[in-house]
């Protein structure tokens, strides 16, 4: 198996598909999802979303279009009002599931009390890995992500930089196969966003299912092998940017997402 | 970033298996954290406990004549005790799940494999270790100064420590469930639990008190976690042991009922 975290995978280079073949059960599937909140507001609405296992998938969207409460549903963070939701054939809320998921959430979401070592160790422990191990994987990803120099400290006492990498390495505590990154490069420079891209590349590369959401337009375009784009809770449409691009006419994913979200957003 | 090796992806069809349980690891983070706190979480209620049993049991108490038969100092030590377990509780609760929510913390939490029950049961044992930590300190300390010795009755004081550990927990627990900011946690402490505490008996006999206010003084739920704390260390309370008990440990199965549908419901939100 190839090294996910090693070798060059520069943006420039398309992502070729990885899909799995041998019937394994989709990386995520979504069926009917609706999520009315408390105050009456459906963010989500009959939403349908398939995942094929080792895809490099995108999800776009504006500001309140439903990415958030999708990813909330998934990651049994918000409990949908109706709808199914499996991963790897298994029940979203259901242990399996969960074990097979990691989020990188968009806002930096840590536990205040724990030092970073401890904050991946402790992370690993609630999905059940033992104490050694999980020491040994938190050393392994801290030094991955040039930490390991910063394992005793607090996180509020690092660099937002420093920040967006410790909740990436603390998704990939787990090794999950299904790998949920929700806008993971905003508010990052140029250098980190590539060093963050080589080290997902590298994971998809082998084997793992990546699901991002990003405002990053070209990042996107770039970077996953299906792209699709959600709109007022809806996916409005789907497929390769090739094939998108080739739909809408369009010289590339903005412009797509322009005539798809943007122009329809101000028609309705 | 620099490379590193990493082992095959985890089979897709094989079902959860934890090395360790997912419970004793949140469990032991919630000790972890207030242990890390241990200024705050542990010596602060433990020294401001001991000031009101120097305060009013050593240089008041002496002014005032004995309870039932029992000197102000050790007459005041087991409400003392109750209110501190009661105050840590309510705050271990408050400050761990609220701050866990304010900052989306508890979202790795949900998102892993551990169980509803399982997140509920681990912040409300937490909130008991440090119950219990601090009440051992606090007996520790005001024991010695107010001359105390064996517990009267030691299963009363043992069931009854045990609800009222639940108790404060639970309350901690439901409130910061329910808390919207620090204003909100502080406001709840002392809008509603530090008059209650004040009420229950804590530093008096409700049979002192006109009548009306003694049958009131028996609406507030603080004054059955001291009577059942003095009943236990005394012997004896303005209630009988078996009342004492029992409405401690309704009110405990119902806190945990409160608490249990919070978080089996989805209602807990960050």
């Amino acid at each position: 198996m190839a090294d996910p975290l090693s070798g060059p995978a520069p943006l420039a280079t398309p992502a070729a598909p990885t899909h799995r073949s041998g019937g394994s059960p989709p990386a995520l599937r979504v069926e009917g999802l609706r999520k009315t909140y408390g105050d009456g507001f459906t963010a989500v609405s009959g939403l349908d979303l398939e995942i094929p296992d080792g895809a490099f998938f995108g999800l776009l969207g504006p500001n309140g279009a439903g990415k958030t409460t999708l990813i909330g549903s998934v990651c049994n963070i918000v409990r949908p009002t109706a709808g199914r939701l499996s991963v790897f054939g298994h029940d979203h809320r259901s242990r399996q599931a969960r074990g097979l998921l990691g989020l990188a959430a968009q806002e930096i979401n840590v536990d205040r009390f724990l030092s970073i070592r401890q904050i991946l160790i402790y992370h690993a422990g609630y999905h059940g890995i033992g104490r050694k191990a999980a020491a040994r994987r938190a050393d392994e990803l801290l030094a991955l992500f040039r930490l390991d120099d910063k394992a005793g400290q607090r996180a509020y006492e690092l660099s937002g930089g420093m920040q967006r990498r410790l909740v990436l390495a603390r998704a990939l505590m787990h090794h999950p196969r299904l790998l949920i990154l929700d806008e993971p490069t905003a508010g990052v420079d140029v250098e980190l966003r590539s060093e963050i891209w080589r080290v997902v590349k590298g994971l998809n590369a082998a084997g793992t299912t990546i699901l991002l959401t990003t405002h990053y337009l070209e990042e996107a375009e770039t970077l996953c092998d299906e792209i699709a784009l959600l709109r007022a809770g809806r996916i409005v449409d789907r497929g390769s940017s090739a094939s998108l691009r080739e739909r809408y006419a369009a010289r590339d994913i903005s412009e797509v997402y322009d005539r798809v979200i943007t122009a329809e957003g101000v028609a309705s | 970033m620099s490379s590193t090796g990493r082992p095959a992806l985890p089979a897709y069809d094989e079902p959860f298996r934890a090395e360790r349980s997912p419970f004793l690891w949140l469990l032991e983070r919630e000790v972890l954290r207030f242990l890390t706190i241990w200024r705050y979480s542990v010596v602060g209620p433990v020294l401001s406990t001991m000031l009101f049993v120097v305060v009013f049991g050593s240089a008041l108490g002496s002014h005032v004549d004995t309870i039932d038969g029992v000197g102000y100092g050790s007459f005041i030590v087991p409400g003392l005790f109750a209110q501190a377990i009661v105050n840590v509780g309510f705050f271990n609760g408050t400050t761990s799940l609220f701050e866990a929510r304010r900052d989306r913390y508890i979202n790795d939490v949900f998102a892993s494999p551990l169980r509803w029950w399982e997140i509920n049961a681990a912040l409300v044992g937490g909130g008991i270790a440090r119950g219990a930590v601090v009440g051992a300190g606090v007996l520790a300390v005001a024991l010695p100064l107010t001359h105390g010795g064996t517990p009267a009755r030691p299963l009363v004081l043992l069931f009854g420590t045990l609800g009222l550990l639940l108790v404060a927990a639970q309350v901690g627990v439901i409130a910061g469930a329910h808390a919207k900011s620090l204003d909100h946690v502080y406001s709840m402490e002392s809008i509603i639990l530090l008059p209650l505490g004040f009420l229950g008996g804590v530093f008096y006999s409700v049979h002192q008190l006109p009548p009306f206010w003694d049958t009131l003084s028996h609406l507030d739920p603080v004054f059955w976690l001291v009577q059942v704390e003095r009943i236990g260390f005394l012997g004896q309370g303005d209630v009988g042991a078996g009342w004492a008990l029992a409405v401690v440990w309704t009110l405990a199965a119902a806190l945990t009922a409160w608490s249990a549908t919070l978080f089996a419901t989805g209602r807990l939100k960050p």
